[in-house]
Formats: structure tokens, C-alpha cells, sequence
């Protein structure tokens, strides 16, 4: 999977949690759920539970730990896909 | 020092879904969860645990640094329907928790030193759009400091650390007050010591 297509994958499954749109909009590899999105961190496990409903992986809790950005994320899909 | 966390029970029922599959095994340890299942009201005590593991964290943060996203350690003892403890390492903290119709709120403090925060306020926000209602709630952390330390407005200014933790800030006279500050739906809260 390209990163750009990873990118995309992920703007999907953020998107109804994301509080600020100005983020959203911008949303590359170094934005961070948290402060750029203004993803509530409740919410944070949901994002989680949808990346390992879409690619069909599991996210440890030392994976999880991480789990900030779309960097970290992209790190993290890439890395369980490739153990499958 | 004293962290906080305010849930929004009306925001929450409409944007967390506590009983969908994985919500409760990624965020409580085992103990947690079968506390949580066996209570009365076991959607107040997802909250409650919940600000009780994120005012810790904040805690944790302001002291030591660093960013993580790790729920499960923060390991929750209810004592009473106010007072609670969070575990994490080595670190104890004690934490008082108001739970009303409209919110649960949080605070916690390292426990050797008590929670005793000199000013500990919960307020409604109006608005619903970012950025507009967190400067909505930075103007009012900063008017309530001002006038109870009797210092004018234009002193302060509300910034974040590289770790995100926020702080005041005294203009005049180049000091940092550390901060804590929670906002979810239509409340917010801030604590200072």
C-alpha cells in the first residue's frame, strides 16, 4: 500500500472524530491526532478499534502507547501488515 | 501540582460508544472491567475511571515529560463515591471525582502532598467550534487568575510546552504557573496551584 493510499485510508477513519477542520483539511503524515485534529482522547481508542477493523490487524498496548499521529500510525499499519 | 478531566455525559453518549467491541479491553485493566460490569451505573464508572486515569496522566506529564497513549497502566482504586487512587510505576496519585447529571469530573493530585489546588473551577462553554471555544476557555482561565491574584489581565498569556502541556505565563514579570485544563462539550475546567 502506497502512503498516499494509507493517508487516504486514514483521513476516512478520522474524520468523524476530528474537531477541527482546518487540521483536516491540511492532514499530512506529521499531523497529530491530538493537537492538530483536536481528536478528543477518548476518542483516540476509537480511531485504534477502526485502523484494526479496516486492515485487519491488532494494535498492542506497546503499539497503542504510540498511536499519536498519522506518522506513528502509518509506522505502525505498515509494520502489522507486513507480520501477516 | 494537580491534574483534571471533565466528560460531558451528553457529548459522551453521542460520540463514545463504551459498549462496542475492544472500547473497554483497550482502556481498563481486567479488574477495572469487571468493576465497571458489575457496578449500578457502569456508563458512570467508565467516566469516572476514565478522567481518573487522564488527570493522572496529566500529572505524570507536567512532572516528567513525554507523550503516550497507555490507559491501561494507569491502574484505578475507587474508594468512596469521591475519593479514588491511580497507580502508574511507582507513582501514586489521590483523586477526587464530582459526578453529576450533566458531567464527570476529575482531579488528582501526587498523594504524599494532598490536593489542595488554589483554584480549581468548572465552567460551561458556549459555542461548539474550535478554535473559538478554546479561546473562549483560555480568556476565562485568564480573567478568573487575574482577579483572584488581583494582577491585570494583559499580564498573562496562555501558551504550551513542546510536550503540549500548558502553562500561564506572566508578561511582566517572566514567570510560568503551571496549568492544568480540560474541556469536553459544553464544560470546562482548569486547576492551578
Amino acid at each position: 500500500m502506497t502512503n498516499e493510499a494509507l493517508i487516504a485510508s486514514l483521513k476516512t477513519i478520522v474524520k468523524p472524530y476530528v474537531r477541527n477542520e482546518e487540521g483536516f483539511k491540511n492532514m499530512t503524515e506529521h499531523t497529530d491526532f491530538l493537537t492538530d485534529l483536536q481528536i478528543n482522547s477518548a476518542n483516540l481508542v476509537d480511531v485504534i478499534l477502526d485502523i484494526e477493523n479496516e486492515f485487519d490487524i491488532e494494535i498492542d498496548n506497546e503499539s497503542m502507547e504510540k498511536m499519536l499521529s498519522v506518522k506513528a500510525a502509518m509506522e505502525i499499519i505498515t509494520t502489522k501488515l507486513s507480520e501477516k | 501540582m494537580t491534574g483534571n478531566d471533565i466528560v460531558d455525559l451528553a457529548s459522551a453518549a453521542s460520540e463514545s460508544h463504551w459498549k462496542r467491541k475492544g472500547f473497554l479491553e483497550k482502556l481498563f485493566t481486567a479488574e477495572e472491567q469487571r468493576y465497571i460490569r458489575s457496578a449500578a451505573s457502569p456508563e458512570l464508572i467508565v467516566w469516572r475511571m476514565w478522567t481518573m486515569k487522564e488527570s493522572a496522566y496529566k500529572i505524570y506529564t507536567q512532572q516528567h515529560g513525554g507523550r503516550f497513549f497507555a490507559p491501561q497502566k494507569f491502574n484505578c482504586r475507587i474508594l468512596s463515591t469521591i475519593l479514588g487512587e491511580v497507580i502508574f510505576r511507582e507513582h501514586i496519585y489521590q483523586t477526587q471525582t464530582q459526578c453529576t447529571a450533566e458531567y464527570v469530573y476529575s482531579i488528582a493530585g501526587v498523594k504524599a502532598l494532598g490536593l489542595n489546588p488554589f483554584l480549581n473551577t468548572c465552567f460551561t462553554v458556549s459555542g461548539h467550534s474550535y478554535p473559538a471555544t478554546a479561546n473562549f476557555v483560555y480568556q476565562k482561565i485568564i480573567a478568573d487568575y487575574a482577579r483572584a491574584t488581583d494582577q491585570k489581565k494583559t499580564n498573562y498569556t496562555l501558551a504550551k510546552d513542546r510536550n503540549y502541556v500548558p502553562f500561564l505565563y506572566n508578561k511582566a514579570d517572566r514567570y510560568c504557573i503551571p496549568i492544568s485544563i480540560t474541556h469536553h462539550g459544553r464544560y470546562a475546567a482548569f486547576t492551578i496551584n
